[in-house]
C-alpha cells in the first residue's frame, strides 16, 4: 500500500490518473479522523490531502470563502473569528469520538461526512453552504461545480451531492463556502427537570415561534453525567441558544420564558462549548457502545411511546435540532436491522456513526435504500467513479 | 436568436399514434388540437414560441409514471410545464415533444404543522402554499415575483429564489423532499420530514435541475413561522454608485435585511407611470426590509439609517403602515410590468456578481446599453448581487432582438468576467443554454452531462435546454464519454 500525500490539485490529478492507469483504489483522507466512519474500505493506496491545506481566498465583505480541502476547519474558523464571521453550519468535530485528537478535522472530510452542528437548525446543514468546489473525477479530469456566489442557478447544483457523499465521487480539491455574521451577544440558557416528552414538545414549541434559535437541544438525565452541571438538573435539561443584540435579547428571553411557562430557565455559561459537544458526540467518546446517529421527523405521534420504543432510550442519549436528530448509543456489535426498521416507519433513517470494524462490516452503516433508487445510486456514483477508485464501498456495496 | 429545432420527422409522423396512446392513458386530459396546443406554445421567454406534439394533462402521479413510460418507449421528448411563468425558455416545447402540463395536479395532500412542513402535488401555485397555513401564522419563504401563477414543482426544477431570499434561500433550502419520477416512469423518494441522512443528496441535485434529471411529482417543503414585526424602507440616492456602495456597506456591516431591492432612475419612472407607489425622482432607490422580533428590527432599521446616511442617501423613508409597505413593493414588483409598457419586447437578464463589483458592472452596463443603441433599466435583488437588467426593443425592428441578444449575452459574460454566474434564479434554459462555456470548461460540462446520463440516459428529459452540445451517453463508463457526438442525429436541438 502506497500513501500520495498531495499539496497541489495537478498531484491529486496525477495520482487519480496513476490509479486508474493501475485499476487500483484509492483511500480519500484528510486528517484521518472519520477513517473509521462508513464501511470498512480496503483500498490499495492512501490518498492522503491533509498537505492540500490552507485558504485560497478569503473577502469577509463578500461573507465568502475558498480553501483547499484539507485546509483544518479549525484553520478556518480562527480567520472567520478574526472578521466577526462564521460557518453557519457549525461544523462539528467528530474527531474525540474516534479517539482522533479535537481540532484537527478538515473541511472536505466535515463536508464529506456531513458533520453539522446544533446552529443547523437554524441556518441549515453544510449542503445548504457549499456553493462552489473543486474536484477530480474517476475519468482523470479536474474540474469544478457550482459557483462562487451566494445565488447560483447556472447547470446542476453538484455542491449539495459532494455534501455527505463520503468521498465516494472522488476527492475534493477546494471547496468554497458562503459565511455569516457572528452575532453580537449569544445566550444560552437551560430549561431544567424536564422529561423528553415534555422537552421534545417545548423544543418544537419553540421552533415554531420566531425566536430563530440556533440550539435546541436537549440532554436527558441518563447521559446527564457526561455533561458536568447539566446532569444535576433533574429529569433533563433542554438547552436553547439565542442570538441578537442587546435589546433583541431581552425580548427573545422574555418571549422564551411565556413558551416555557411553569418550567425553570437558568442562565448556562460557555452554551457554544455544550453544543458543540452535543453536535460532536465527543459525550460518547469513552464509552464502549456502539454510537448512532438517528435522523426523524421532530414530532412523533403517540405510538411513538410504545415501550419498545422506551426501552431504546435506557442507554446514553442526546437530541439536537428540536429532536430531529438523536445521538445514541447502543449494544455492541448489534446489525441494526430493527433499529433502520424503526426509522423507516417513522420516516427518518439511521447511521452507524461508531462501531468496531467487524460490525460495520456486518451491519448497515447507512440505511438500505429502495431498490430503484440504489440502481439510481450506482450510475451517479458511475458518473464521477466509473472504475470504483475512490472509497469503494464506503456508504454501501458498489458505492 | 437560438433557432428552434427542426421536428424529428419520424416522432412527427406518428403523432396520430401518440395523441392515441396518451388519451389512451389520460382520457380527459390531452390536448391535442391546434387551437388549444396554442394557449401553450411558449413561456415568459416570450421571443420563443413553438406549440407542442401534444399536451397532457395528468392527474395522478401513476399517470404521470404512465406517460412517462410511454415517452421513453416510443422515444419521444417530454417537457414538463408548471405554469409556463419560466423566463429563460425552461418549458419552452417542442413540435415533437410531449409537453407534460401539471395543471390539474394542484392538491395540497398533507399539513404537518408540528413538523412544520406542508406536502404539496408540483401543480400547486407558490402562493397556495402560504395561503394554506397563513391562518396558523405560517408561510413559505421562497417568494418569486410570479408566486401568484407559478408552480412549486416549477420553483423546484428552476431552483427559484425571490424577494426574501437574502435572508431565507432558494427553493432548495426550503425543500425538505420529494418524489420524482424518472424517464421510465419508475418514482424515487428522496429527503422528507427528517434532516437528510437518506444517502446521496439526491434532492438537492434534482432541485434546480429544470426538469433535465426527473420529474417531480410531489414536494414537501418547509414553513417558517410569520416574523411579528416587519419594517421597510425606501433609501433614494443621488448616484447609483453611492446605492451599490450602500448595498456592499450593509452587507458587511453584518446586517442581513429579509430583503434589499435596488431599482434605477429609469426603472423609478416607468414604474411611476405605471401604478404610481410614489417613489422619490432620483437616480437610484433601494427598498429595505427587516422582520423579526420588534426590537432587533429597531435595532436593524437604526442601523441601517446610519450606514444609508454614510453611504450618500439623501433620503430614508419608512412605510409608515402596511397600506404604504403594500404600495412600495407593489411598485419594485411591477417594475417588469412596466418596463413592458415601454416597447412591444423585453429581455431580463439573471446574472449573480460579487456585490463588492456591483458599481463598476453597473456603469459598464450603461456604456453597453449606448454602444448598443437599446432602452435598458436595472432592478434587482442587490443584496445577493443578483442582477436583473431589463432590455427593452421591438421585435419588429429589423436586427433588434439579434442586438438585444447580444446586448444580454455581453452583460452576462461580464458577470462571469468579474468572478459571477451566469444565472441566480431564473435558470439557463433555452436563454443561456450556449453561454454555459462561458462559465463551465469542457470537463465542468462533461461531468454535469455524465449526471444527466446517469438519470436519463436516452435524453428525453427536456432536451435541447441547458447543455449546448449534446453528448452521448455510455452505459458503461469506463470509456471516457465521447463529447460532441450526436445522439439521435434526428434530435434537434434548439
Amino acid at each position: 500500500m502506497a500513501t500520495f500525500s498531495v499539496s497541489s490539485e495537478a498531484e491529486v490529478l496525477g495520482a487519480v490518473r496513476g490509479a486508474r492507469e493501475g485499476s487500483r483504489t484509492l483511500e480519500i483522507v484528510g486528517h484521518g479522523t472519520k477513517r473509521d466512519f462508513g464501511r470498512p474500505l480496503e483500498c490499495d493506496d492512501v490518498l492522503d490531502l491533509s498537505g492540500l491545506s490552507g485558504i485560497v481566498n478569503y473577502e469577509p465583505d463578500e461573507m465568502i470563502i475558498t480553501a483547499r480541502a484539507g485546509t483544518p476547519v479549525a484553520e478556518i474558523e480562527a480567520a472567520l473569528a478574526e472578521h466577526n464571521q462564521r460557518l453557519g453550519f457549525e461544523p462539528a468535530d467528530w474527531g474525540p469520538l474516534f479517539g482522533a485528537s479535537a481540532n484537527s478535522a478538515t473541511i472536505g472530510g466535515v463536508l464529506s461526512a456531513s458533520c453539522d452542528g446544533s446552529a443547523a437548525i437554524r441556518y441549515g446543514r453544510c449542503r445548504d453552504h457549499l456553493l462552489g468546489f473543486r474536484a477530480v473525477n474517476g475519468f482523470g479530469e479536474a474540474y469544478k461545480g457550482g459557483g462562487k456566489v451566494v445565488k447560483n442557478v447556472t447547470g446542476f447544483d453538484l455542491p449539495k451531492l459532494f455534501c455527505g457523499a463520503m468521498g465516494t465521487l472522488g476527492p475534493l480539491t477546494e471547496v468554497t463556502l458562503r459565511l455569516f455574521p457572528r452575532p453580537p451577544l449569544i445566550r444560552t440558557v437551560a430549561v431544567t427537570d424536564v422529561s423528553r416528552f415534555a422537552a421534545m414538545n417545548l423544543l418544537r414549541r419553540i421552533w415554531s415561534s420566531p425566536l430563530e434559535a440556533t440550539g435546541l437541544s436537549y440532554v436527558p438525565k441518563v447521559s446527564g453525567a457526561a455533561f458536568g452541571a447539566l446532569g444535576e438538573f433533574g429529569a433533563g435539561a433542554a438547552l436553547v441558544r439565542l442570538d441578537g443584540t442587546d435589546a433583541a435579547l431581552s425580548e427573545k428571553i422574555a418571549m422564551l420564558r411565556e413558551l416555557v411557562e411553569r418550567h425553570d430557565v437558568i442562565d448556562l455559561d460557555g452554551g457554544d462549548r455544550t453544543f458543540r459537544k452535543i453536535a460532536s458526540g465527543e459525550s460518547f467518546a469513552g464509552m464502549l457502545q456502539d454510537v448512532w446517529l438517528v435522523r426523524q421527523p421532530p414530532y412523533q405521534p403517540g405510538d411513538y411511546e410504545e415501550s419498545e420504543r422506551e426501552a431504546a432510550y435506557q442507554d446514553m442519549w442526546v437530541a439536537d435540532w428540536a429532536g430531529a436528530l438523536i445521538w445514541r448509543a447502543g449494544t455492541p456489535g448489534k446489525n441494526g436491522a430493527h433499529l433502520h426498521q424503526m426509522q423507516k416507519l417513522s420516516g427518518g433513517s439511521a447511521q452507524l456513526i461508531r462501531a468496531s470494524e467487524q460490525t460495520r462490516q456486518r451491519a448497515q452503516v447507512f440505511a438500505r435504500e429502495e431498490p430503484v433508487r440504489a440502481e439510481l445510486t450506482q450510475r451517479v456514483k458511475a458518473a464521477f467513479d466509473p472504475l470504483h477508485l475512490f472509497n469503494p464501498g464506503r456508504m454501501w456495496e458498489g458505492v | 436568436m437560438i433557432a428552434l429545432p427542426q421536428p424529428d420527422p419520424q416522432i412527427v409522423q406518428r403523432r396520430t399514434e401518440i395523441v392515441a396512446a396518451l388519451k389512451h392513458l389520460v382520457p380527459d386530459g390531452v390536448v391535442s388540437e391546434p387551437a388549444g396546443l396554442a394557449a401553450y406554445d411558449g413561456d415568459a421567454l416570450t421571443a420563443y414560441r413553438q406549440a407542442p406534439l401534444a399536451c397532457v394533462l395528468p392527474k395522478l402521479k401513476d399517470e404521470v409514471s404512465a406517460v412517462l413510460a410511454l415517452a421513453h418507449e416510443m422515444g419521444v421528448p417530454i417537457v414538463p410545464r408548471g405554469a409556463g411563468t419560466s423566463l429563460s425558455g425552461g418549458a419552452l416545447p417542442r413540435a415533437d415533444g410531449i409537453l407534460l402540463s401539471f395543471g390539474r395536479m394542484n392538491r395540497i395532500l398533507d399539513i404537518d404543522l408540528d413538523n412544520r412542513c406542508v406536502t404539496a402535488e408540483p401543480g400547486v401555485t407558490n402562493a397556495a402554499i402560504t395561503r394554506a397555513v397563513e391562518g396558523q401564522g405560517f408561510y413559505y419563504a421562497p417568494d418569486p415575483s410570479s408566486q401568484i401563477a407559478c408552480t412549486i414543482g416549477g420553483n423546484i426544477a428552476e431552483n427559484s429564489g425571490g424577494l426574501h431570499c437574502l435572508k431565507y434561500g432558494l427553493t432548495t433550502h426550503n425543500l425538505l423532499g420529494v418524489e420524482f419520477a424518472l424517464p421510465d416512469g419508475e418514482r424515487i423518494r428522496c429527503g422528507g420530514k427528517a434532516p437528510g441522512g437518506d444517502g446521496l443528496d439526491l434532492l438537492g441535485v434534482v432541485t434546480g435541475s429544470e426538469g433535465l434529471l426527473g420529474v417531480v411529482t410531489e414536494a414537501t417543503v418547509r414553513i417558517l413561522p410569520k416574523p411579528p414585526c416587519t419594517r421597510t424602507l425606501l433609501v433614494a440616492f443621488h448616484s447609483v454608485p453611492d446605492a451599490g456602495a450602500c448595498v456592499a456597506n450593509i452587507i458587511a456591516a453584518g446586517i442581513v435585511p429579509a430583503a434589499m431591492e435596488f431599482m434605477d432612475r429609469r426603472c423609478i419612472e416607468a414604474v411611476e407611470v405605471y401604478c404610481a407607489p410614489g417613489y422619490p425622482t432620483t437616480e437610484a432607490i433601494l427598498i429595505i426590509e427587516i422582520d423579526g422580533l420588534a426590537a432587533e428590527v429597531a435595532d436593524g432599521v437604526a442601523r441601517i439609517n446610519e450606514i444609508a446616511r454614510a453611504s450618500g442617501a439623501h433620503e430614508v423613508r419608512e412605510a409608515a403602515d402596511e397600506a404604504e409597505r403594500a404600495r412600495l413593493w407593489k411598485g419594485r414588483k411591477a417594475a417588469f410590468s412596466a418596463m413592458g409598457r415601454l416597447a412591444p419586447d423585453m429581455l431580463c437578464m439573471d446574472g449573480t456578481i460579487p456585490r463588492r463589483a456591483l458599481p463598476a458592472v453597473l456603469a459598464r452596463m450603461a456604456e453597453m446599453a449606448k454602444e448598443y443603441d437599446l432602452g435598458f433599466c436595472n432592478v434587482f435583488h442587490a443584496g445577493d448581487g443578483n442582477l436583473h437588467p431589463l432590455i427593452i426593443f421591438d421585435v419588429m425592428t429589423p436586427g433588434e432582438l439579434e442586438r438585444a441578444e447580444a446586448f444580454g449575452a455581453e452583460i452576462l459574460r461580464l458577470c462571469v468576467a468579474v468572478g459571477g454566474v451566469l444565472t441566480g434564479e431564473h435558470g439557463v434554459g433555452v436563454e443561456k443554454r450556449d453561454l454555459m462555456p462561458e462559465m463551465f470548461s469542457e470537463a465542468d460540462l462533461a461531468q454535469q452531462q455524465r449526471l444527466k446520463c446517469a438519470f436519463d440516459a436516452a435524453g428525453l428529459l427536456n432536451p435541447g435546454k441547458v447543455f449546448p452540445t449534446l453528448s452521448a451517453c455510455i452505459e458503461q463508463g469506463h470509456a471516457h464519454v465521447k463529447r460532441g457526438a450526436m445522439r439521435h442525429a434526428g434530435l434537434p436541438r434548439f
